[in-house]
């Protein structure tokens, strides 16, 4: 076998052998290759992502372990994540998302947290063959967290013909523990007995993480079909019952899931991180067929599987807690002081390799600090000529597929089960009510467009986004967990795009005081040479103080005044009007960072202590488009008068359709308005009154433009699948 | 009173059912699909999820698990209350122990949406739940498209055995409100003790969560098994 066959460079292998002071065999080799690939070892983008900020007084537990972990309440910690799936569901949509959906519950089970939440964010093309690997996708996602009975309860999705032939398909996780149920693949010890849990191994799933995750597509990619998973969410289920309760009785010293590279990647990283050696006997895992090789076993990526450490006492009630749910359990190794990865098929010696080689000795390109200065410096850009308001706008862009109500996908997720949602996909984020532990806000969000001229703007952007959204109804950031999608990573410009994302990120999350506790990277979403935007969706997990009686976020009350908050900027550069009305994507409007902290909280101590009628942060579509979202709740017995201070026509379309950071629209009794007015104020926010809240099913502006609830919603309401007057 | 909740390897509704019953005052044990005897309970809840992870056909293994036998047993002999929810629905169907079958929702795809429904038949099992009665509730299923064979609808009505129809929020029945493809618009079927919807009563217990209806519902059950284990069983 050659480094090639399994993904890697020549000089890499030169590497290889320096540190073993002997050439590899075939199975060893694939070992390196599957931990040094980019999937598992990050290895262009871990000096840029240690750059983030991780910590925070929340912070139970920071990256490197499966999840990040938050603390809501004295009694219950949260586990999140975000993680992607993407070349798996473009090669096959419907199993790709579904063991992405998969893969993310188990590395919350691996934290030893039950998953109480999924959320998902998608990018596709806009041509007929995208509309149907949307089909397929969504159809995935709820094929299996509906089966496993996990909730998706947001989520957010996005078009353009950059992500054609790289659909993105990012999965957010959470789950829940009691802190003394803390898990992890960090506390193993020599001595203890590894237990694989869960499917038989196949020939599944050879190679994702090498060949299909880390390189860009071609025209030869259909091949690749094999490499993709399938999904069982009925094993999956008793997979995640069987750990829990091993988990809850006390009974593992750690706990590590099997996911991309197999148990490769788990049995190198649990030994790693634990500070042990593992000895592992592979013709005792079992498998779907016979005839599996060494490394074949340890390169399947088969689904629902779990590795399980145990002390010899707690052994045998492992062991019969798997049979009581009927899932295999199979004594297959044990821990060693060695530090070493010991691999033995029928009794003969078949690998033998230090795990730190494997894990920590991967080549990472570094980062210098001129590198880094540089990422935050402004492209130079241009913005074209804003075209003239006129009333046919808001309808072209309540239709357009970024604005468009997303309820024909959300409807095919079961969001409702385990009976905590009282805010779920229909909102800008969801509310789940944790009873005596209090309630749980989480926010997904992270528009391509926004980073599509500008990465910086469009990482810090989607911070201040999903926060700003957290921050209108009231509730507190604990972290936020980051999934960044990009191109290739060995050219300079998809490098560099990847490079001001995070940057961007990073900017934003230290000036808002949130730690980034966990993410992912997917690079090489590239085919034939085309780059994605590069395009980060950003998770915040917020401690929510009234989780029954969340904020509304309709049009309140008949009289009350509609008000603007904003923040100065009316930069229309990449919102969906601009693409929509002029076909353009400028670059996304940059804030000044030094006051986002103090706007956010003075949005969140307002809603808490004297909360408005109904609140909304600015969404995609701009102003006009929260409003119809906000009309949308309220529904045809409401209407709006309204009134824009702007006599000019280009400043009209800026003011309406505008996504600029930090916006929020408020539904309040008119005779307040001098109050909140003077509060916000203070903080350095603007208001500006937009008119009043009406009966009757009209919206109308300035006396002269005017909108019929049933036009606007029958634009807004369209399914997905209708593109032909798209683009 | 013990209301017995059986579960599967594959139930997911299982843990809300027991908290709506907890919350209703009533005592409830969660039993298991390897169980044989069920004469102690007062009634019993099949709740919803995927039993087997019914790649075959929903409910189709779980009506073979030896529970239903004993749960058969307990209606022939005992006229044991029996509600079943969603997947529950799905099982009794297979199991014979109500009439007609589910099928794949027409549209071809799961759905999860709020429902309003309408009581179309009175129950000595749910007093205080009158014909013409709205209920909103939660349905989210794949394959809930009720069916019957053609010239056996009528019966199904005149016998009181469609019990439940989707409507729109003002409780008027047409084609638009079908969210699945059910014959009648049918969500849910009673046959003597045994009774199930499709629709997710135990996530409609609180006003907080979109609506109090499925509490509604559930007290109305209860108030039924109180009674009539009041006048038969006691």
């Amino acid at each position: 076998m050659h480094a090639s066959d399994v993904g890697l460079t020549e000089a890499e292998y030169q590497r290889i052998e320096a540190l073993m002071g002997r050439a590899p065999n075939d199975l060893e080799l694939g070992l390196f290759g599957a931990l040094w690939s980019e999937h598992c070892s990050y290895k262009n983008s871990k000096a840029l992502l240690s750059r983030l900020p991780h910590e925070g007084p929340h912070v139970v537990s920071g990256p490197g372990g499966n999840a990040g972990v938050v603390r809501l309440s004295q009694d219950l910690d949260v586990a999140f994540k975000v993680e992607s799936h993407n070349h798996p569901s473009y090669v096959e949509p419907v199993q790709g998302a579904a063991t992405g959906v998969g893969g993310i519950l188990r590395d919350i089970i691996a934290m030893g947290a039950r998953p109480i939440a999924v959320a998902d964010a998608l990018r596709f093309g806009t041509d007929r063959h995208s509309m149907a690997l949307l089909h397929g996708v969504v159809k995935g996602v709820g094929l299996y967290g509906n089966a496993i009975g996990v909730p998706t309860v947001t989520g957010d999705i996005g078009f353009s013909d950059t992500y054609r032939a790289n659909p993105l398909v990012n999965v957010l996780a959470v789950g829940i523990r009691r802190p003394e149920h803390a898990m992890g693949a960090n506390t193993a010890k020599p001595g203890q007995v590894l237990v694989l849990l869960g499917q038989r191994t196949g020939r599944d799933g050879i190679h994702g993480a090498s060949l299909l995750a880390s390189r860009d597509f071609d025209e030869q990619s259909h091949e690749l079909r094999p490499t993709v998973q399938v999904g069982d969410p009925f094993l999956g289920k008793l997979l995640m019952e069987v750990t829990l309760k091993c988990v809850e009785e006390g009974l593992l010293a750690a706990l590590q899931d099997l996911g991309a590279a197999g148990l490769t990647s788990a049995s190198a990283e649990l030994s790693e991180s634990s500070g042990v050696g593992a000895e592992i006997h592979l013709d005792r895992v079992p498998l779907r067929e016979a005839g599996l090789t060494p490394y074949e076993i340890m390169l399947s990526e088969t689904q629902e599987r779990m590795l399980l450490v145990v002390s010899e006492e707690n052994l045998e009630r492992v062991l019969a807690v798997a049979q009581d749910f009927e899932v295999l359990a199979t004594e297959i190794g044990r821990t060693t002081e060695s530090g070493e990865l010991h691999l033995f098929y029928e009794g003969a010696e078949c690998a033998r390799l230090r795990t730190d080689w494997l894990v920590d000795q991967a080549p990472r390109r570094s980062v210098d600090e001129p590198f880094w200065e540089g990422l935050a410096q402004a492209p130079k850009t241009e913005s074209g000529e804003v075209p003239k308001f006129r009333s046919e706008a808001l309808l072209e862009v309540a239709g357009s597929l970024d604005a468009r109500s997303r309820a024909s996908v959300y409807r095919q997720y079961d969001y409702m089960i385990q009976t905590r949602t009282v805010y779920g996909p229909d909102r800008d984020l969801a509310v789940l009510d944790l009873g005596e532990d209090g309630g749980l806000a989480l926010a997904v969000d992270g528009p391509g467009r926004w980073a599509a001229e500008d990465g910086y703007a469009g990482g810090a952007g989607a911070v201040l986004r999903v926060l700003a959204t957290l921050a209108a109804t009231g509730a507190e950031p604990l972290g936020i967990t980051d999934g960044v999608n990009a191109g290739n990573p060995d050219k300079t410009d998809s490098y560099r795009a990847m490079g001001a994302l995070i940057r961007g990120v990073a900017d934003a999350a230290r000036a808002a005081e949130v730690p980034v506790t966990g993410g992912n990277v997917s690079l090489h979403n590239e085919t034939d040479g085309e780059s994605i935007w590069p395009t980060g969706v950003i998770g915040a997990a917020g401690r929510h103080p009234h989780p029954k009686s969340p904020v509304p976020q309709n049009l309140g009350k008949v009289g009350d005044a509609i008000l603007l908050i904003h923040s100065g900027s009316r930069d229309w550069g990449a919102s969906v009007a601009e693409r929509v009305l002029t076909g353009r994507v400028s670059a996304y409007p940059r804030t000044d960072l030094e006051n986002a902290k103090s706007r956010l909280k003075a949005m969140t101590e307002w809603v808490r202590e004297n909360p408005p009628h109904a609140l909304r942060v600015l969404g995609d579509g701009g102003l006009g488009m929260t409003l119809v979202r906000m009309w949308a709740e309220s529904g045809p017995s409401f209407g709006l008068q309204l009134s824009l201070p702007e006599k000019d026509l280009q400043e009209k379309t800026r003011l309406f359709f505008n996504e600029a950071p930090l916006q929020w629209v408020a539904a309040i009794p008119m005779d307040k308005l001098a109050e909140v007015t003077r509060r916000l104020e203070a903080s350095g926010l603007a208001i500006l009154l937009l008119g009043e809240v009406t009966e009757g099913g009209m919206m109308v502006l300035d006396g002269r433009y005017q909108w019929s609830y049933a036009d606007l919603m029958a634009r807004w309401r369209k399914p997905y699948e209708e593109v032909h007057d798209e683009l | 009173m013990q209301i017995g909740v059986v579960t599967f390897p594959g139930s997911n509704c299982d843990v809300d059912t027991v908290k709506a019953l907890t919350d209703l005052g009533v005592q409830a044990v969660v039993i298991d699909y390897r169980n044989h005897r069920l004469d102690y309970l007062s009634a019993a809840i099949i709740p919803g999820g995927f039993s087997y992870g019914d790649y075959l056909r929903s409910g189709a293994l779980a009506a073979r698990a030896p529970v239903m036998a004993a749960l058969r047993d307990a209606v022939e002999e005992q006229k044991l209350p029996v509600l079943g929810i969603c997947n529950g629905f799905q099982i009794l169907t297979e199991a014979g122990l109500l009439p007609g079958v589910l099928r794949p929702n027409r549209h071809g795809e799961f759905r999860c949406d709020w429902q309003t429904l309408r009581v179309a038949a009175e129950s000595p099992y749910f007093p205080g739940l009158r014909v013409g009665d709205r209920l909103r509730m939660p349905i989210a299923h794949g394959e809930g498209a009720y069916y019957t064979p053609p010239g056996s609808l009528q019966a199904l009505f005149q016998a009181g055995q469609a019990w439940l129809q989707y409507t729109d929020d003002q409780g008027q029945l047409h084609a638009l409100t079908n969210p699945n493809g059910s014959v009648a618009n049918l969500a849910g079927i009673q046959q003597g003790s045994v009774a199930a919807l499709m629709p997710h009563p135990e996530r409609a217990m609180h006003r907080y969560l979109g609506s109090d209806d499925g509490h509604k519902l559930l007290s109305a059950w209860i108030d039924g098994i109180r009674q009539e284990v009041g006048h038969a069983r006691v």
